[in-house]
């Protein structure tokens, strides 16, 4: 008998297995499924970003049966979601604090594959379909920040879609259309809420799956960045693995209550997030008239907001905001290096990555700053480290000296 | 031997840990679905627009019914007449539950004429069979009622009637009388309807 | 563990450290109040029906709401605010008809419900006592709004109160718009240590079950 297909012993399970693959699957992507026996602290965000994506389903799903996406309605039903429905601020809190902490996670969970080399060979598809996710989890918050109808809602949305004015001929009718309207109106919220409760949230959910599929058909990295698969015993399973579960499912859960922990005291103790995650100018219903002193973007787009205030060109200003995320679908190919974890990796590879996590976190602040001449000017310095991080790695990892990488993990 | 202890203390210990990780996960999540449940229950808004309201009945006549709508529903006031009201014992023999005990209506109007005073009957106007609306038919032997009819209501629906109590007869679809609201009397003019009288004012 | 905990920690209190707020020119005054001084937020609610309804309105929020929270009955809430001129379960509206305000100030008066959450409760402290005579025209100004249409409404009560009793009433005011910017906030600040102190007991067994788990690893 096959180890890995054990034939079930319950009935009913038997019945269901002999028309649908439950026990295989099960088997294949959990019971059976080996990961590497050395995790570290940065493995416990994927599991965390499926738990975020649930929380956002749920409440997202609630949220709906009481918000209503009009113009004239949309700032009312969120209020009415706040003080009228019973337990309607958790819920709306949840969601909006799930917001932030979906990308909080996310950005640890990408930080982990440039540490640990998690992108390369045999593990592309895994990122491009990574970064993909990345993306449209983008559309979807913006999407998702304009429907509350408050003044940054309302005049974030103006600025980003104005962006799409910027490409060459056909940019102002792009605009015109994206928005159904000269300016952003009930027509864009109306369209907006669909593309946010319907099209994106589906088009993450098979993104997620194929993710999950990728990474399984491969095998997980780690932090030596190893192949577990090469040492085998004699059933022929990876000597360094260790079942996903219930070795990985209770470090998850663990790690998820910790989580949980953060995310509630959050909810409970600083919903607003310091003025970051619910931003102060939105109590006040959007206003087509009148702009609110200082527009900054959520927290999550502001390095990419400040690439493209740094750039004194609308057009190029755009490109180079593309790019700044456009480029990390490259990594693969733009890091030459064999060697995968950064604990085996050259001096280079160290500071570069430095440079840029350093680049990212002021670009980061720049973004929520008014620009003045001088902010704009440290803004156009880290723009600049920014891509340099891309444009020195081809050359910088082909030769790196490395370390030498062990056998088996340690 | 000795290992073999090591494995059966970590087995029991695991299978503890196992149980009190999971009987808490349990609570938390029943903890947690109470808001989610609840959300569904009528909100601040929905109890606003149900909230008591009143009824001035001064201009009512004898015979006559008048209609508010409490909660969105119809609520009707009738005025009855002492004929109406001396036909209502004679009827118990047909109805289904003369004596209001399978009804709906607050324990103050669970009495042979269904209301706090005899003359004014307050019921809402929706049929206990599925929800229509019935028809006031308050003469004797009304020309479009079936014959023998003593006055009351009639639900075009599914052909349910009730008397002048509300109160259904037997042979129809529908299970109950016509419910009672909460209602009482702020003045000898004026009913509120949707709220009970306070402690010992009735 | 540690690691995690330090990391997320730094990560989650990094937007904190200041340049959150707006800021303005002049330095706001601290209000100091607190929403569990539940007897500051009716005097505030009393205080709020008599010197700012005749234009201001709280329209998200119910006359029952601020009874439940207060600790009113219904009827109190409308004889204390409204001189029983409403039901418990309306919203709160300014005594002045619609359109009034743009006739004679010639702008339209803001919905108060969400201003604290828009300016903070300091600001709202520090704008009723932010007024002062204008030298060159004798007539009253906002050092914190420049020209604003709204009249010293408090002038009379000012004139009238000992400084001490003037600052707890001013308090009181910004106190009950704190409130009424987000009237959950008090049981969400009186749930959250029990569902932390819940989240740390799994938190504990889950680390348990985990430690138990992987024992069967060998490093």
């Amino acid at each position: 008998m096959q180890p890995s297909h054990p034939t079930p012993k319950n009935s009913l399970l038997a019945w269901l297995d002999a028309r649908y693959p439950l026990v295989s699957t099960w088997n294949v992507h959990v019971a059976q499924y080996y990961a590497p026996k050395n995790f570290n602290f940065w493995y416990f965000f994927g599991s965390l970003a499926l738990l975020v994506l649930v929380n956002q389903f749920v409440t997202g799903i609630w949220l709906t049966m009481s918000f209503k996406p009009s113009a004239a309605e949309a700032f009312n039903s969120v209020e009415y979601i706040m003080r009228d429905v019973e337990w309607g601020w958790l819920i709306r809190y949840m969601h909006s604090t799930g917001a932030s902490a979906f990308f909080i996670v996310i950005y640890f969970h990408m930080m982990r594959g440039l540490l640990y080399g998690s992108y390369k060979n045999p593990r592309e598809l895994v990122w491009l379909i990574g970064m993909l996710l990345f993306v449209v989890l983008m559309a979807e918050a913006f999407m998702g920040y304009l429907l509350p109808w408050g003044q940054m809602s309302y005049w974030g949305a103006q600025v980003i879609i104005s962006l799409f004015g910027a490409i060459p001929v056909i940019g102002p009718d792009l605009a015109i259309w994206v928005r159904g309207d000269f300016v952003i109106s009930d027509a864009t919220l109306n369209r907006f809420f669909a593309l946010h409760v319907i099209a994106l949230p589906l088009v993450l959910l098979i993104l997620v799956f194929m993710h999950i599929v990728a990474l399984h058909q491969v095998g997980s990295n780690n932090p030596d960045g190893v192949e577990i698969k090469k040492y085998k015993n004699e059933q022929g399973l990876p000597i360094d693995g260790i079942t996903f579960h219930p070795y990985y499912t209770v470090k998850d859960l663990f790690g998820a209550s910790v989580f949980m922990f953060l995310f509630a005291f959050v909810v409970f103790y600083m919903p607003e997030g310091g003025g970051y995650f619910i931003e102060a100018p939105n109590f006040e219903p959007a206003n087509p008239l009148k702009t609110p002193d200082h527009i900054a973007p959520v927290w999550y787009f502001t390095p990419f907001y400040a690439v493209l205030r740094a750039i004194p060109d609308k057009l190029l200003g755009v490109i180079a905001m593309g790019a700044s995320i456009g480029v990390l679908f490259a990594m693969p190919w733009l890091d030459r290096c064999k060697v995968k974890s950064i604990r085996y990796r050259g001096a280079s590879y160290k500071v570069l990555l430095t440079m840029f996590v350093i680049s990212f976190f002021v670009l980061g602040w720049l973004g929520t700053q008014p620009a003045t001449p001088e902010l704009t000017k440290l803004a156009r310095i880290f723009t600049a480290t920014y891509f340099l991080f891309f444009i020195i790695l081809p050359f910088t990892s082909a030769t790196e000296r490395t370390k030498p990488v062990p056998e088996r993990v340690s | 031997m000795s290992s073999e202890n090591t494995e059966k203390t970590n087995l029991t210990r695991r299978k503890v840990l196992t149980a009190a990780t999971g009987v808490v996960g349990a609570t938390g999540a029943t903890f947690l679905a109470v808001p989610f449940v609840s959300s569904w229950q009528p909100s601040e808004k929905a109890k606003a627009a149900g909230a008591p309201v009143d009824a001035d009945i001064s201009q009512l006549l004898p015979g006559q019914m008048l209609t508010v709508s409490w909660r969105g529903k119809p609520v009707w006031v009738v005025r009855r007449t002492p004929e109406m009201l001396d036909i209502l014992p004679t009827l118990d023999d047909s109805l289904r539950d003369p004596h209001s005990k399978a009804s709906e209506q607050p324990e103050y109007c669970e009495n042979e004429v269904r209301a706090i005073k005899e003359e004014f009957l307050v019921v809402v106007g929706v049929c206990t069979h599925l929800g229509c609306a019935p028809l006031y038919r308050p003469a004797v032997s009304s020309p479009d009622m079936a014959e023998g009819w003593k006055g009351g209501f009639f639900c075009p629906c599914h052909g349910s009637s009730f008397d002048l109590a509300g109160r259904v007869f037997q042979g129809v679809p529908a299970p109950t009388n016509l419910a009672i609201p909460p209602y009482h009397y702020l003045s000898s003019t004026v009913i509120r309807v949707g709220e009970n009288p306070e402690e010992g004012v009735a | 563990m540690k690691k995690f905990l330090s990391a997320l920690t730094i990560l989650m209190t990094l937007p904190l450290t200041g340049f959150a707020a707006g800021g303005y020119s002049i330095e706001l005054e601290k209000a100091n109040n607190s929403l569990e001084d539940k007897d500051s937020l009716k005097r505030g609610a009393i205080l709020f029906s008599e010197y700012c309804m005749a234009c201001h309105s709280l329209k998200y929020m119910r006359y029952n709401r601020i009874a439940r929270d207060l600790g009113w009955e219904d009827e109190e809430v409308v004889a204390y605010m409204t001189y029983n001129q409403n039901k418990a379960v309306d919203t709160v509206m300014t005594r002045m008809l619609p359109g009034v305000d743009k006739e004679v100030l010639g702008t339209q008066v803001p919905d108060l419900s969400l201003i604290a959450r828009l300016k903070g409760t300091d600001y709202i402290y520090s704008f009723l006592r932010g007024y002062e005579i204008d030298e060159k025209t004798g007539e009253w100004d906002n050092k914190l709004l420049h020209g604003t249409v709204m009249p010293n409404v408090l002038e009379g009560m000012q004139r009238h109160m000992s400084s001490e009793e003037y600052n707890q009433a001013t308090r009181d005011i910004a106190n009950f718009l704190e409130y009424v910017g987000e009237p959950a906030k008090l049981k969400r600040h009186d749930l959250g240590w029990k569902v932390l102190l819940f989240l740390l007991v799994l938190i504990v067994i889950a680390y348990l079950l985990k430690k138990e788990y992987w024992r069967d690893i060998k490093h």
